[in-house]
């Protein structure tokens, strides 16, 4: 893993960055969620593929495409999360100036 | 929380770029990612003992291909693969050298290359004997045809080095261990080249022993040349030690009276078996031609030449093919010298006491056997012996004073009439010979000293007039 992080940190960060914006707007944006039902069978399918990478069962360059993708959306989600809080921070900071 | 499972719900539009940018990254990433795990895995095996290492990563799955010359070096090596940084799975193609039984090598030789081939258990053994043959034959090609195998025998690198170092002795052959057992084969280098391996095949490890030794040596070749006109006798070619070399020359002295022996001999190892005493015999049938060659190679004897008269030429071919030893062989291209032309009774004389001034008929001590080596002056004395037809000629035996002198009567009267056999042998008529003795009575010189006695010891030829 650390290896990983060392050899792949700028994409890594740039999935970061690319996490921390889109939640930076998520938290204020009025688009259309996607459902509850397709929530689910999203994170459905993130748990596959996250079981299929863990246990090794895809092969080749193609676990590693897996493993990097996997790990892109981890970090993209974790900049999501960040992004998101941090602009909620700032809404509820602002609502109490005003 | 709440919060947060609501805003990511919304977070999916960013997903499309993230997308974009995995397959950018895939595409980037693969190769130097496979390289940079490649370069690892062989940096890590860099110490590890392997034959035929094969690497190839697809992604962060390496497949690792080798030859390994233990279970433990080979377990080792796919463990010390796995541990590289980064490495998710090993596709372990690896395998132990096979086993080889019997366990094969083999050192070739000739003009031009010397050829190591067969198994060999270790890098660092092939590499050794690859540079101890280098080393050996300096300038010369060394093919490596050699391939791993286990099952080698204990010491087997020592036997091997033994075994380059006896190559050198070969002009072109094989040597080939077979488990601990040796075979050799070919033409040796020098005479004495197929002793000298022997001795150093006796230098072999504990446990391993020569099956075959087929290496054939150059003839063993030895020649005398008996030249009347420049009186010489030239021996040259090959004698096994020194100490034959001057039993040779002493015994070519006393049976070449006549001649001077220019002595070319030298020592080498490799005589046939029975050398000394073939060559002496084949010495003794040339001192009797009045010019002749004698050539021995190996264990075949060829003498030609001129024999002074019929009966020498028959004896000779008759008896030395039956004097040599087991397995020697003689050949002989003897003819018959031309009589010489007749002399009176006083050149007769003066010819025979030449002669017997020259040299002595000799006798098996106390006894009345004539000395093989006296055969060349007997048969010099026939010769002239028929060139005086109507000469009656008187043989006349003295002995030294020590004995008895009824003894030394009878002994030399003996001696008189073994030399009168010896010449009717020949073909002369029985009755122009009086063969008789005088005991120790008529000295010609003091019987005081051992010389002096030697000179008394004679037999004289009197022509009648």
């Amino acid at each position: 893993m650390g290896y990983l992080v060392t050899f792949l940190w700028g994409w890594l960060l740039g999935a970061l960055l690319l996490g921390l914006g889109m939640g930076w707007i998520a938290a204020v944006h009025h688009g259309r969620p996607v459902s509850k039902k397709v929530a689910r069978w999203l994170a459905l399918l993130v748990a596959l593929l996250l079981a299929a990478a863990v246990a090794h069962i895809v092969p080749g360059r193609f676990g590693y495409w897996l493993d990097l993708g996997l790990g892109m959306f981890g970090v993209y989600l974790v900049g999501c999360a960040i992004g998101s809080w941090l602009r909620d921070i700032l809404i509820a900071h602002q609502s109490r100036a005003s | 929380m709440r919060g947060l499972f609501r805003w990511s719900r919304k977070w999916w539009p960013g997903v499309v770029p993230l997308v974009l940018l995995w397959i950018v990254a895939a595409w980037r990433t693969t190769g130097p990612l496979e390289a940079d795990l490649t370069a690892q895995a062989t940096a890590t095996l860099k110490d590890s003992v392997l034959n035929r290492v094969g690497l190839s990563t697809a992604g962060r799955d390496v497949t690792f291909a080798a030859e390994a010359f233990s279970e433990e070096g080979r377990s080792s090596a796919v463990a010390s693969v796995e541990a590289v940084p980064g490495v998710r799975l090993v596709n372990d193609q690896t395998a132990l050298v096979p086993e080889s039984k019997p366990y094969v090598w083999s050192a070739a030789r000739d003009v031009a290359k010397v050829t190591l081939g067969g198994n060999t258990p270790l890098p660092t053994i092939r590499n050794k004997l690859l540079d101890a043959a280098r080393a050996t034959f300096p300038g010369v090609e060394v093919v490596d045809q050699m391939n791993f195998a286990r099952g080698a025998p204990n010491r087997f690198d020592v036997a091997a080095l033994l075994l380059i170092d006896q190559l050198t002795r070969l002009k072109d052959g094989k040597i080939t261990l077979s488990d601990n057992k040796v075979e050799l084969e070919g033409m040796a280098r020098d005479l004495g080249g197929r002793e000298a391996i022997a001795a150093g095949l006796n230098n072999l490890p504990d446990g391993f022993s020569v099956t075959r030794n087929a290496v054939q040596a150059p003839p063993y070749i030895f020649s005398a040349i008996k030249d009347p006109v420049a009186g010489t006798l030239t021996l040259s070619g090959y004698v096994p030690d020194n100490a034959v070399h001057a039993e040779l020359v002493a015994a070519a002295g006393r049976k070449f009276f006549n001649e001077k022996v220019i002595d070319k001999l030298k020592a080498s190892l490799g005589a046939p078996e029975s050398f000394a005493g073939a060559v002496t015999r084949a010495l003794g049938a040339l001192s009797r031609l009045s010019t002749g060659t004698l050539e021995v190679s190996d264990r075949e004897v060829k003498l030609s030449g001129d024999a002074l008269y019929n009966a020498a030429g028959n004896q000779i071919r008759a008896d030395l093919p039956k004097d040599m030893p087991r397995d020697w062989t003689a050949k002989t291209e003897v003819s018959v010298k031309p009589a010489a032309a007749p002399v009176d009774k006083t050149v007769c004389q003066q010819l025979l006491s030449e002669l017997l001034g020259k040299s002595k008929i000799r006798f098996e001590s106390g006894r009345a056997n004539i000395d093989p080596d006296s055969i060349g002056l007997l048969d010099l004395l026939v010769a002239t012996a028929f060139r005086c037809p109507s000469a009656t000629i008187e043989i006349i035996g003295h002995t030294d004073s020590d004995g008895d002198d009824k003894f030394n009567q009878t002994l030399s009267e003996r001696r008189a009439q073994a030399v009168a056999d010896y010449l009717v042998k020949a073909g002369l008529p029985a009755d122009r010979f009086k063969p008789m003795g005088y005991g120790s009575a008529q000295p010609i010189a003091p019987n005081d000293n051992d010389e002096d006695k030697a000179k008394n010891r004679r037999i004289d030829f009197v022509v009648r007039q």
